[in-house]
């Protein structure tokens, strides 16, 4: 099915991110978020939904890790928006249990055919409500729950296609470690999220590894999770050796 | 001759205009009035927010003593690079952000952006007192690199950025490179 969409990119509203990546994420595209803890990983995801409820694109988060309240907790109330958008339609939140359940898969997640099941509920809940912008958080107890490489391989292919095909732009966040390296093959982007120890202060930074067909930043840059929301500065090299 | 530098300082900042980055050279017998100048005579009169990076004093003794002077500090905010790192006072204050260490420097410029956000991008005078006390813990070569993208970012928004330095502490490749990064220099101190 050909995209419909108007633009080729996706603006995440993250101002400096979108400066580093030329305008934004590749359109329909799916990129990948990872790194270490207390990165910033899911506070980025978050963020691209409700920036993407700001312009009217509505975000479907499915959510792994935690209950929702908890990770909501965890993050800075974001100031730039008076509106919850989590509370309302613009945002839908679902755990993995629900949808796993929905898709009658609570058993058999690690057969070939349930992970097609799968995608097929997300598919649906995507084109039943118009969903714009996917946030997958995060990758990591998906990997425990189905036991595959390779068919995690294959879901995260499915994902990647069923995105494409439906003009929806993704995140997938994941903890970094060995099972990173599949879904760094099947991302469009990668951008990496680490903590930077210079002489004892520990930075929190951000880098763009791979953004197919964006010619984007591929400098590491400093950043803060605020209730403003993410802010960049380019991280300085005056002091490396 | 260094008659009211506080209203000396407040009329060369007038004359210059916004996005050009002020190099402020002051001594310590004139230091209160000149900051006195850039928050009351300067920022305070033409209503524009005052974001204040203190890296010698806590913040919390320069409120105090701006409160002294009977300075409306209303519209300022301070960015506090050196409490954390005394172990200072750093209970979370509506008008004060706390910066762990002065060599965070990243940080500094991330707290500006924030607090330039935070006021809805409205034009603010953004003072970074002083340059001097940075240098005590860091390589003047990150300082620099810190100063231009600081400062850049900030002329690009129509701020007044204003950097201070103390006459008396002040190192000849610190003051050469202050020279170098900003626009104009300014000085408030008598020769000798």
């Amino acid at each position: 099915m050909a995209r419909d969409s108007e633009s080729e990119r996706c603006r995440t509203g993250i101002e400096g991110l979108d400066r580093i990546l030329g305008g934004g994420l590749p359109r329909s595209s799916i990129t990948l978020v990872t790194g270490d803890c207390g990165t910033g990983k899911s506070s980025l995801a978050l963020e691209f939904l409700v920036r993407g409820a700001m312009f009217g694109e509505k975000g479907l988060l499915v959510n792994t890790v935690e209950p929702f309240g908890k990770l909501i907790s965890s993050i800075p109330r974001f100031e730039f928006s008076d509106k919850d958008y989590f509370e309302g339609e613009e945002i839908m939140t679902l755990e993995l249990p629900d949808l796993l359940e929905s898709a009658g898969l609570m058993e058999q997640v690690k057969e070939e055919k349930a992970i097609l099941d799968l995608c097929a509920r997300l598919q649906e809940t995507i084109l039943e409500n118009g969903i714009r912008r996917l946030v997958l958080d995060s990758l990591t107890p998906l990997h425990f729950e189905i036991g595959s490489e390779r068919l995690v391989h294959h879901l995260l292919r499915r994902i990647s296609q069923i995105l494409y095909e439906n003009d929806c732009t993704g995140i997938l966040v994941s903890d970094s470690g060995p099972f990173s390296e599949i879904e760094k093959i099947v991302a469009d982007g990668v951008l990496v999220m680490s903590n930077y120890d210079r002489g004892g202060d520990l930075l929190r930074t951000m880098q763009v590894i791979k953004m197919k067909g964006a010619d984007h930043s591929r400098s590491r840059y400093a950043i803060d999770l605020t209730t403003m929301g993410m802010l960049t500065t380019p991280l300085l090299k005056g002091g490396m050796h | 001759m260094v008659e009211d530098p506080g209203l000396r300082i407040c009329e060369r900042l007038e004359e210059l205009g916004p996005s050009v980055s002020v190099a402020m050279e002051i001594s310590f017998d004139s230091y209160f009035d000149a900051v006195r100048g850039l928050v009351d005579n300067f920022s305070n009169s033409k209503g524009l927010h005052c974001i204040y990076i203190t890296s010698s004093i806590p913040a919390t003794t320069l409120l105090g003593a701006l409160e002294t002077l009977e300075v409306d500090t209303e519209k300022v905010h301070f960015i506090d690079c050196l409490s954390h790192m005394l172990m200072g006072n750093i209970d979370p204050n509506e008008r004060m952000i706390f910066v762990e260490s002065p060599t965070m420097l990243e940080n500094i410029a991330l707290k500006v952006e924030y607090l330039m956000r935070k006021n809805g991008g409205e034009p603010a005078t953004v003072i970074l007192d002083s340059i001097d006390s940075l240098a005590i813990q860091n390589d003047p070569k990150i300082l620099s690199e810190f100063l231009q993208i600081l400062l850049g970012g900030l002329k690009a928004r129509e701020t007044y950025p204003v950097v201070i330095s103390m006459v008396e502490q002040s190192r000849p490749e610190i003051r050469e490179m202050v020279h170098l990064v900003c626009d104009e220099v300014a000085s408030y101190f008598e020769e000798e």
